[in-house]
């Protein structure tokens, strides 16, 4: 439903983007996620048709955004940065134009707004100035004109940008909800939008593309090495020893005694991924007559995955092979298995 | 075809609604009359008004000096208020258009309508047509008024004169609005928008300054394309269709160019 093929966009000596590649079938939600600055804004205008590209080409609906703008033009519903909105017309009315702009039947207008306004929380608004509204409220109407031409294809720039915690989730709601009749590709910087709204996500960075997969895939692909944090009491040296005798595990390192009642330490364990690995160290130590205060396997979220490959420098421009950089900065701790 | 008649009436609603939403017209149109009608007066009867002139060419008449050139009030008078409403207009009409694209582009709708199933001349006609209707709103009033001092005259006079110098009228604004539009889509400030139409109108009186100074094939040169020029001919009762034509082509001008700056927007912007 979208494709795009090695993408550009230079604003004279800038680069924008470079060389994206990505896509977006039928039916998907399609996260975009990258910090500020990454050229999200950009792709998104030129997937809309606002901008053209330098090179390559983008395709949506099978329509190609610049050469048949206005096929694409009538099969996209596009939320921009900032939400397109006249402030001097009340809700009803404002929808009521985009829904004649965009070439809804005059038959249909009154439902088509019916309907965008009940999906996005608006009807107890229509008659309010836009003016008058927050901004929270403003951004529900961006995406009420968004949708209201019930277009296949919705590219949403940031959608939940200025809500507070309860309508971000009903947003939430609303676009997994538009999923499946709808192709949506929605770009974001919050992490947990993603892993929580997209099928699937393509991590952009300095304008490039260094990943494109499903959330959970994305999650393991980092989990082909996990960390573990050990409180043990007794001989340390002996158990960092019996400990580097286990088969996968890598590197035993002792860490900070901080907070720990005395003579108990804290070890860190980084090892190929082994779901038993848990249980076969406890029985090594215990079998040792060591005593096992707490034993937690540390698992990398998504966070993790998008700090990675964001936070590394490419090296000589080019992509850099997300397998070399599986080497975590900070891992969120995650309770999963724990002994006294 | 039709579709494109939607469009181009979606953006005209839109865009003649927004004229009462805002003070800022009513505010001109206020302006506009009371100085319309102030004048109105100030021709007709005030001491040096156009009365007084015929009662003085009676006067010299009955005192034995030699008969001047007939004098027709009526037409006289209708000369000198259209021409005046041309004037005034010229102070008005930067302030009609300066928002037209510049609002837009502050509000980011413009990415609304770029990005929409709508062509830039669409939305360039839309804009236009909205902004002179409501020209045309706030001349109708002082029309109205013009033709009840034209219907006390004896003998009666025809329509037609005044029908034609307000046409002109319209025409001159329509003229400047469609530059106007042009210059308000290169900014995004309404009031740089406003003084660079200024700037353009100061520009017409110059031209027609000079095509009256300059003698010979250079001087009727510029008077063709004079837009205040061909207006004064209107006024005067004399329809040319040259006029019509160069008036039309500047509207047409005004809307290329606009529609070619909206399009140029979009390759330029970072």
């Amino acid at each position: 439903m979208i494709e795009v093929e090695h993408l550009s966009k230079t604003y004279g000596s800038t680069t924008a983007i470079q060389d994206i590649t990505f896509g977006a079938q039928p039916g998907e939600i399609l996260g975009f996620l990258g910090p500020n600055g990454a050229g999200k804004t950009t792709t998104m205008r030129i997937l809309a048709g606002y901008l053209p590209a330098s090179e390559g080409t983008a395709r949506v609906a099978g329509y190609d955004v610049h050469t048949d703008s206005m096929a694409v033009r009538q099969r996209i519903g596009y939320l921009p940065e900032s939400p397109p909105l006249y402030p001097d017309m009340t809700v009803q009315g404002f929808l009521n134009f985009v829904a004649k702009i965009k070439g809804v039947p005059a038959d249909l207008r009154q439902k088509r707004a019916d309907i965008a306004m009940d999906h996005c929380g608006l009807t107890d608004k229509r008659k309010v100035l836009i003016r008058k509204l927050s901004k929270g409220y403003r951004q529900r109407v961006g995406i009420a004109q968004a949708i209201i031409h019930d277009p296949p294809v919705i590219i949403l720039d940031e959608p939940t940008v200025g809500l507070d915690p309860r309508q971000i989730n009903e947003v939430r709601q609303l676009i997994k909800g538009l999923a499946g009749s709808h192709t949506i590709i929605l770009s974001t910087h919050i992490l947990p939008e993603v892993s929580m709204t997209c099928d699937r996500v393509t991590i952009i960075n300095r304008g490039q593309v260094v990943a494109t997969d499903t959330p959970d895939n994305l999650t393991t692909r980092l989990s082909g090495e996990s960390a573990y944090e050990l409180e043990v009491k007794g001989d340390v040296d002996r158990a960092q020893r019996l400990l580097s005798e286990l088969a996968p595990v890598r590197q035993v390192s002792l860490l900070g005694p901080e907070h720990l009642p005395e003579y108990h330490h804290r070890l860190r364990v980084s090892a190929d991924a082994d779901r038993a690995l848990g249980a076969i160290m406890s029985a090594a130590l215990i079998n040792a007559g060591l005593e096992l205060h707490e034993l937690r396997r540390q698992q990398a979220t998504l966070e993790d995955v998008f700090l990675n490959l964001t936070t590394t420098e490419p090296a000589t421009g080019a992509t850099a092979p997300p397998e070399a950089l599986t080497e975590l900065p900070t891992v969120e701790p995650t309770p999963e298995e724990s002994e006294t | 075809m039709t579709l494109l008649f939607k469009n181009i009436l979606a953006i005209y609603q839109r865009e003649l609604q927004s004229y009462f939403a805002s003070p800022l017209p009513y505010i001109i149109a206020a302006v506009f009359w009371l100085l319309g009608g102030f004048f109105l007066v100030a021709i007709l009867l005030g001491p040096q008004g156009i009365l007084a002139q015929a009662a003085m060419a009676d006067q010299a008449v009955q005192m034995g000096m030699p008969p001047s050139p007939p004098f027709d009030v009526a037409y006289e008078f209708n000369k000198a208020y259209v021409g005046l409403l041309g004037s005034l207009s010229m102070f008005v009409l930067p302030m009609l258009s300066m928002g037209l694209y510049a609002d837009e582009r502050k509000q980011g709708t413009l990415e609304l309508l770029a990005t929409s199933p709508v062509t830039n001349w669409a939305v360039a006609l839309g804009k236009l047509l909205a902004v002179v209707s409501f020209y045309l709103a706030m001349v109708l009033p002082l029309m109205v008024c013009q033709s009840i001092a034209l219907g006390a005259a004896t003998p009666p006079t025809g329509s037609g004169v005044f029908l034609l110098s307000h046409l002109g009228l319209v025409l001159l604004a329509a003229s400047v609005l469609a530059l106007g539009m042009f210059i308000s889509s290169l900014t995004e400030s309404t009031v740089l928008a406003a003084i660079m139409t200024f700037a353009l109108i100061l520009l017409l009186w110059l031209v027609d300054a000079v095509a009256q100074g300059l003698p010979g094939v250079i001087g009727s040169a510029i008077a063709h394309l004079s837009l205040l020029k061909h207006f004064t001919d209107f006024t005067e009762g004399i329809f040319d269709t040259g006029g019509l034509v160069l008036f039309l082509s500047f509207i047409g001008l005004g809307l290329y160019l606009t529609a070619q700056s909206i399009e140029t927007l979009r390759f330029q912007r970072s």
